[in-house]
């Protein structure tokens, strides 16, 4: 198949999985899940190795586009999503079986499912700049109603201050991308094609003070949305309140895509407002939602708000390594997009696990899984020490290199900063897991012993060897899709 | 030309003004309707001056999807959900009313310091953009129903997008599609939800969900 005939699947397939899921009878869901999202990421590979190899996939008058920078975050969202899905069939089967859902309530989560992975492939692949922010705030669209799946009181106030204050966040960062094509007006003429390879094409002749108010205005914007504080209070509740394959989708691949938004304005702006200020701003908003995700980390009763807030510390490291700027932190920045989307869908996976046995998201609530259930004990700590940065994990070799770059720049403050917290974020996120994977259970508790199916478990395990082996040895095709999205950023 | 661009853009910030204080939800969405109506015929004015048919389409779909059909649909949903109860601030009117004319002068003032092509419109409509855009944001979150919060988020969006027939004309329709489309699925979610809190809390009012804490 040609490059735009794959292109045009990677979208269709994931839609066509919507539609079946909306037509056909309901035994058929968990097996449309399974081959589309399957398919879709065989397809997404596919495009991603042809983009590394060869100079950027750009079709259909560059409405359709990938580069190295699209395909890390194509990369992590088809891995995200087609696990997540595979952990969906087990989870709400496990579910429908306790009663916790609907049997009619299945069809509107996969079509939903089906429909949200769609937009977040849109984002990837947008080559035009005005779908590539409709592709954005559409993510928010179809995710909201899967954070209220559950009914609840609470998770009807997650979905309500989620769709709030990221839909402000999209008219913000639409208001950049306005002043953004208005940038390139004095060199393109009043009427031109607003799409990548053409704005990046005339990128040193953009209006200096539009494009860098564009980018500042793009990184607020779609920083509310990617989690960046102080606009990341919406994020707490909204990744604890979905069901965990949900979650696993919203902190995985989600705020990835808001991240590529930011990063693709900048990459765009940068030439001409230069790299100096809006790298100054990432570091600004990272360092700054660091503080926030470890000062909450330390304090939190819960657990899947602790994994929330350690996205918001995360995303917040990742700006940092883009702010740095030296071709080490940039390529740990680009690593962590990978490593920390991969391993926090292991986390939220190998939590799902523990509620679905527990029934509560108290860390309190939670004792002696190493003896109710040793695989997800396995997955609980290995997935603690990955995500908090141990080695050998894929975290742990990102974080070093944005630190080794720090250095390599001479910013020693800054690396010890940021080295410093995440020191404090380590202990705040291991020390939870380790008590309630090793902790005694008083007699008095009774939880169903045993662990759950392979079903559940497969996509967590699958994911754990995937974030080893990248901890001890980054494939060659990873490294090669690593260094052509650097060269997109450092251009 | 010029004088139907100050006609319209001066009512148009009016009507911003006009929703920052409605004491009703009736009220706030009419306001939304007459000013989506306006902005479409500032639009079809421009369509006048210019021929550009991307200005026809615009001005068209402006006013028959946020001009009527929105409107009715918000309007069907709130007529379900409550009478014609008032409505709680956050802040205080005349708070309000101040906030409203400082995010006004800082539109202009960012205006004049932005340095664009004036293609189809001049600066002072600029200013305006930006200003509904702010006041929009503002009614939003000094608002505890949630209706009023939608009507709000909905203003900031017209705001923008006359920010977009100032400074990107040239962006051509199909994007203009996706704009309209974004906002119409973005309209049934939020209404969905809406209609999700009057089950569950048995009102529209925000400061009813606040069990989330830490």
């Amino acid at each position: 198949m040609t490059n735009a005939g794959l292109l045009v699947a990677v979208l269709v397939v994931p839609l066509l999985a919507a539609l079946l899921s909306l037509v056909l009878k309901p035994r058929w869901l968990y097996g449309v899940a399974a081959i589309f999202e399957a398919a879709t990421l065989g397809i997404a590979l596919t495009l991603i190795t042809l983009a590394v190899q060869g100079p950027a996939l750009d079709c259909f008058g560059h409405w359709l586009y990938l580069d190295g920078l699209s395909g890390v975050v194509l990369l992590v969202v088809a891995v995200v999503s087609s696990l997540a899905s595979i952990y969906s069939i087990g989870y709400l089967r496990h579910e429908l079986r306790e009663g916790a859902v609907r049997a009619d309530e299945l069809r509107k989560y996969f079509v939903v499912l089906h429909l949200f992975v769609f937009t977040m492939i849109a984002v990837t692949v947008s080559g035009n700049l005005g779908m590539l922010w409709t592709a954005i705030s559409a993510t928010t669209l179809a995710s909201a109603p899967l954070v209220d799946f559950y009914g609840s009181h609470q998770s009807l106030e997650a979905a309500w201050k989620f769709i709030v204050l990221t839909v402000t966040g999209s008219l913000v960062a639409l208001f950049g991308f306005l002043l953004l094509y208005q940038s390139g007006v004095g060199a393109l003429g009043n009427s031109y094609d607003f799409s990548i390879p053409v704005l990046a094409g005339a990128a040193g002749h953009l209006s200096p003070v539009l494009a860098g108010t564009a980018f500042l205005l793009v990184l607020v914007g779609f920083g509310t949305k990617a989690g960046l504080a102080p606009m990341h209070t919406w994020l707490p509740d909204a990744h604890s309140q979905a069901p965990s394959p949900v979650c696993a989708m919203l902190s995985g691949a989600e705020l990835n895509c808001a991240l590529l938004g930011i990063f693709r304005v900048y990459t765009l702006a940068a030439p001409a407002a230069g790299a100096a200020p809006l790298r100054s701003g990432l570091l600004a908003f990272g360092l700054l939602s660091m503080a926030v995700g470890v000062i909450f980390l330390i304090s939190q009763r819960d657990f899947k708000r602790l994994l929330a807030y350690s996205s918001v510390e995360q995303i917040g490291l990742i700006c940092v390594g883009v702010g740095i700027g030296t071709p080490l932190a940039l390529l740990g920045a680009l690593l962590l997009i990978v490593a920390h989307g991969l391993t926090k869908c292991l986390m939220f996976f190998a939590t799902g696990n523990l509620l679905l046995r527990f029934r509560t998201t108290a860390i309190s609530g939670v004792r002696g899984v190493v003896q109710a259930m040793p695989w997800t004990a396995t997955l609980l700590v290995g997935g603690a020490l990955a995500i908090a940065g141990a080695p050998p994990f894929g975290v742990f070799i990102a974080e070093l290199s944005i630190i080794t770059g720090a250095l390599a720049g001479h910013l020693w403050v800054l690396a010890a900063a940021v080295a410093g917290l995440l020191l404090v974020g380590f202990i705040a996120m291991v020390a939870p897991f380790h008590t309630m994977t090793f902790s005694r259970r008083a007699d008095s508790e009774a939880v169903v012993m045993g662990d759950l199916n392979l079903l559940i478990l497969a996509p967590a395990l699958a994911l754990l060897a995937v974030i080893l082996v990248i901890g001890v040895w980054v494939p060659g095709p990873l490294e090669d899709l690593l260094h052509s999205a650097a060269s997109v950023m450092g251009r | 030309m010029d004088l139907a661009a100050a006609v319209f853009s001066t009512l148009i910030l009016l009507v911003g003004f006009w929703l920052l204080v409605a004491r009703q939800i009736r009220a706030a969405v009419d306001g939304y309707a007459i000013q989506s109506i306006l902005l479409g015929c500032l639009a079809l004015a421009l369509f006048g001056a210019t021929r550009d048919p991307d200005l026809l389409a615009l001005g068209i779909l402006t006013i028959a999807i946020k001009g009527v059909a929105i409107p009715a649909v918000i309007e069907r949903q709130a007529k379900t959900t409550y009478g014609k109860r008032e409505l709680q601030y956050h802040v205080g009117f005349p708070t309000a009313l101040l906030v409203g004319a400082g995010l006004t002068l800082i539109g202009f003032v960012a205006a004049a310091r932005l340095p664009y092509h004036p293609a189809l419109l001049a600066e002072p409509v600029f200013g305006v953009a930006i200003a509904v855009t702010l006041l929009g944001f503002f009614t939003a979150m000094a608002r505890r129903d949630a209706v009023l919060q939608l009507a709000g988020l909905l203003v900031a969006e017209n705001g923008v997008i006359l920010v977009g027939l100032v400074v990107a004309s040239g962006l051509g329709l199909l994007i203009e599609f996706a704009l309209f489309l974004d906002v119409l699925v973005g309209v049934a979610v939020m209404g969905f939800l809406i209609a999700r809190m009057h089950e569950t809390v048995s009102s529209t009012d925000t400061s009813e969900l606040s069990r989330l804490r830490g």
